[in-house]
């Protein structure tokens, strides 16, 4: 369309410009943003909370599920490939799309509206804590790649510290809402639910998912408070589960 | 009841650059009167509360029954028509604005062009132009018309846009007025012959991505339109378009 030296064409205006029918490339990276918060994200999520439940089964079970998880193949570039590269990309750009939103809860106090800005807060939650957790457990102390029997104490003396308990508890409800909610924005944004029926029930189904992983990461959280695997040794010795492939050496020479 | 009066507080501007200044109007109480009647009456007699002689307030309305579109302003915080707006049912001082997301022309009068600029971008038209008669275009059917019509009803009041969070100078966003148009056109019979441009254009800046699904845009609708089922389903529309022009470029 040729509207340069059309009569009619709109000059620019203050105010919300038009849209850029077809140009830029904004699509693209939002639709990478959305996706990516189900897949590998939230594909992690739901890996890192059965993980961690395993600490329910004591603390050898536990670091045996760390050795395991490390002993995937290329496991360093599935971390950076599919985990910190993923979020780290989710979250920014995430936080680019709260600052070009105005929310107006205050003058709309719809249920719709709520969600819309609770989105924003349990998601930057979710990034500062993802930041303090990645490199505190990963890059920070022991390291439990070399080391997955050391994983419950390290852990075990992170909960110990109430402030830092009240970070975790906050951060696990805070997650488990922004993934429920987000699985739930998917579906909408992307077709999948376009009736208000389907979107109610769904709804319903979200919230019913949400619920059930908070509790699952709250309960894990349990393990390590407990009086039960109270005062856990720095590293403990893995052998009961270990693969057939991991008999002839100790856990601590592998990766 | 010659006592009892209806209490009306009026942002007002004489110019695109001139200082906001509220100004309180005090009305004698009629039933049924409703906040477009109540600026003609301040029209007609146009002093405040306190007793200074003042201008006539500037605002857009037509059709004084919810069908044109034109009298979107904010009354006690919300976007709504001015003429169904019930002065009964709301609470006094009556606060009324203009829209906020637009650019003001005097007092409650806002340009809306942006919403004109957008339904041109997505050629939210049938297109039957032509040289020659083209004869009765082809029939829709009931089951069709069902979907079609509550997404016609659109009067292009621009409430769901001044309502809407992502729609801002910083998003351009397109706002979900042109969306249910997109589907609407998209869905008749001739006007489908624009589908794919119609789809690609709202997958540019400013596009269907924006939409943060805060779902304001349906709870304010005047007309009732379903505005997050059109969004859902034109996303879906738009994404699958994109994925075809991908494979196909």
């Amino acid at each position: 369309m040729a509207t340069a030296q059309h009569p009619s064409a709109p000059t620019l205006r203050p105010g919300v410009q038009p849209l850029r029918a077809g140009q830029g490339t904004s699509f693209l990276w939002r639709k990478l943003h959305s996706l990516l918060g189900i897949i590998p994200i939230g594909a992690f999520l739901l890996e890192h909370l059965l993980s961690n439940f395993e600490a329910l089964k004591g603390p050898a079970a536990y670091g045996a599920q760390v050795r395991f998880l490390n002993s995937l193949p290329m496991v360093r570039i599935l971390e950076w490939v599919f985990i910190f590269l993923p979020i780290l990309y989710h979250g920014l750009y995430g936080v680019y799309i709260w600052v070009r939103g105005n929310s107006n809860i205050v003058y709309y106090p719809w249920a719709g509206n709520w969600m819309y800005t609770a989105q924003r807060y349990t998601g930057l939650i979710a990034i500062l804590y993802i930041g303090q957790h990645v490199l505190r457990q990963r890059f920070m102390g022991i390291s439990l790649p070399e080391n997955p029997g050391a994983a419950f104490a390290k852990v075990q003396h992170e909960l110990a510290n109430p402030w830092m308990l009240a970070v975790y508890v906050i951060a696990m409800i805070a997650i488990c809402w922004h993934f429920a909610y987000g699985i739930w924005l998917f579906a909408a944004k992307w077709g999948i639910i376009p009736g208000v029926k389907a979107r109610k029930r769904f709804g319903f189904v979200c919230a019913a998912l949400g619920l059930a992983l908070a509790i699952m990461g709250l309960v894990s959280m349990w393990a390590f408070i407990s009086p039960r695997y109270k005062n856990t040794p720095d590293i403990v010795p893995l052998t009961t589960t270990q693969l057939h492939i991991q008999n002839a050496q100790p856990a601590y020479t592998l990766l | 009841m010659a006592s009892k009066t209806v209490q009306l507080e009026i942002k007002r501007q004489a110019s695109p650059d001139a200082p906001a200044v509220w100004e309180k109007f005090e009305l004698e109480w009629r039933p049924g009167m409703n906040v477009t009647s109540s600026l003609m009456e301040i029209a007609a007699n146009p002093v405040t509360a306190d007793g200074h002689a003042t201008t006539p307030i500037t605002y857009d309305s037509n059709c004084l029954e919810e069908i044109c579109g034109s009298c979107a302003m904010r009354i006690n915080g919300k976007a709504r028509m001015a003429c169904s707006a019930l002065v009964d049912n709301l609470e006094q001082p009556i606060r009324i604005e203009p829209l906020s997301k637009f650019p003001l022309v005097r007092d409650l009068q806002v340009d809306r062009a942006v919403l004109f600029e957008n339904l041109k971008a997505v050629k939210a038209w049938v297109p039957v132009d032509g040289t020659y008669d083209l004869g009765s275009g082809p029939r829709v059917f009931p089951q069709q018309q069902e979907v079609n019509y509550p997404l016609s009803n659109c009067i292009s009041c621009t409430c769901c846009m001044e309502v809407c969070p992502q729609f801002n100078e910083e998003t351009g966003f397109v706002g979900a007025a042109t969306i249910a148009q997109v589907k609407l056109f998209n869905n008749h019979p001739t006007g489908k012959v624009f589908k794919e441009e119609r789809l690609r254009a709202l997958a540019g800046d400013g596009g269907i991505q924006e939409c943060g699904f805060a779902q304001n845009c349906v709870e304010v609708c005047p007309k009732k339109l379903p505005l997050t089922n059109a969004i859902s389903d034109v996303s879906r529309d738009v994404l699958i378009q994109k994925a075809k022009d991908f494979l196909r470029s």
